[in-house]
């Protein structure tokens, strides 16, 4: 059982401060899954997770071990960056699918050809085109491919489903749990299609303005996550002892987010419609706020 | 164990009443094993910890029972069991909503009686 942790992450880019001294912990074995809007943060945590970036201030260990440049350590991770068409004329840009996948497997000892071949064949990929020659879509499919085949301990895969359509997107789902309930490797997933996602992660990692928001597990944040409208003061009677979000009125009714602590109860014989909220409308409230 | 899966509640309750309409369909026999936590996790695409979730709440309900190393069966007596929990929840689950929106709408006791009668044929 192994354990990556961050302390302290800080990442300033030209005087810019992006990210604000994150502490986290990922353990083997979990599925977890990294939200947040554009610009929050998630590619350079996940890089710097990974050392492919380097922090301004704060560690990464594994298992106590430093990560950066380390390549004892280095061997049992992988990030399958998100590759965009704006690799364009760039040395990476006018690599053959096949030879990028040829970098990888150089890179990643644990690396599983036989894998590789069969993901490329199920997704139709040309081995012989270009990178810049490929659709958003196709792209993914590489991104995918290099997670998987790297049977890396611990993999990050950053935006792996954009473009993809729905067909293949279930499709990597899919995959994900065949590989997942066959080897028990730890991943973490960022996307912002965040509701069919939802599902499969075991932890959710929100990230907002480059901090951590919160990180627990899916399913109970689901079960004290509610909505909860009705007229204002029948409502503000209600939640007056629960953390409240994203409030909305529209005339005399009023709707909140509430997210319930250890030991609260939804509140009891109030005029008031209480509903469930799903991951997508939870982010929104936590994340969504003051706009 | 072939519905699909909704956003209106939790998956691993959702997961659990699948289950539990397999075996009031017979799909799914007394004494037989039920589908393992990662099987369940790669038909629907979860969390095999969430899957796991829903099926050890029906352990503890003694609708299923697990034999170490082999997997989970479903208990004797199971089906007997979930009919009695589901009739004893059939009044808080339909009746009250079923009363409340006839108040709301002004339909009569006898009107309602005559609605239910009524449905059979």
């Amino acid at each position: 059982m192994s354990i990556l942790t961050g302390k302290g992450i800080t990442k300033v880019y030209g005087g810019n401060e992006v990210l604000h001294g994150i502490d986290l912990e990922l353990e083997s074995g979990k599925i977890y899954g990294l939200i947040g809007r554009n610009g929050a943060g998630k590619t350079t945590l996940l890089s710097i997770l990974t050392s492919h970036n380097s922090a301004t201030a704060g560690t990464v260990t594994f298992d106590g071990e430093p990560v950066w440049e380390n390549p004892k350590v280095l061997e049992h991770l992988c990030f399958a960056r998100e590759l965009n068409q704006m690799l364009g004329v760039s040395t990476t840009g006018a690599l053959k699918v096949k030879e990028y996948l040829r970098i990888a497997s150089v890179y990643l000892p644990h690396w599983n050809q036989e894998l590789a071949d069969r993901l490329i064949k199920e997704f139709g990929l040309e081995q012989k085109k270009r990178l810049n020659k490929l659709s958003k879509g196709m792209l993914s499919m590489v991104t995918i491919i290099v997670a998987l085949a790297s049977k890396a301990e611990f993999t990050f895969l950053d935006e792996p489903v954009a473009g993809l359509d729905v067909v293949a997107r279930e499709r990597f789902y899919q995959l994900l749990m065949e590989e997942y309930t066959q080897t028990g490797r730890t991943f973490v997933i960022s996307t912002h299609i965040i509701e069919e996602a939802a599902d499969v992660f075991e932890e959710v990692i929100m990230v907002d303005k480059g901090t951590v928001l919160l990180k627990e597990n899916t399913q109970d944040l689901l079960d004290r996550a509610y909505h909860i409208s009705g007229h204002k003061d029948e409502v503000e009677k209600a939640c007056s002892f629960l953390e409240t979000h994203h409030e909305e009125t529209l005339g005399r009714s009023k709707g909140v987010t509430v997210l319930l602590e250890p030991g609260q109860k939804l509140p009891e014989g109030c005029d008031i419609s209480i509903q469930k909220l799903n991951l997508q409308k939870v982010f929104v409230a936590l994340c969504g706020e003051g706009e | 164990m072939i519905e699909i899966l909704t956003q209106e509640k939790s998956i691993y309750i959702q997961i659990k009443e699948m289950i539990e309409n397999d075996i009031l369909r017979d799909i799914l026999l007394e004494e037989e094993r039920v589908s393992s936590t990662n099987e369940l996790a790669k038909l629907y695409a979860i969390n095999p910890a969430t899957a796991a979730k829903g099926v050890n709440l029906l352990v503890d309900e003694g609708i299923l029972y697990k034999k170490r190393g082999i997997g989970m069966f479903v208990t004797t007596g199971a089906k007997g069991k979930i009919m009695e929990k589901r009739k004893k929840h059939f009044y808080d689950d339909y009746v009250k909503s079923l009363l409340a929106e006839a108040v709301s709408l002004g339909i009569t006791k006898e009107e309602l009686i005559a609605m239910i009668e009524g449905g059979e044929d």
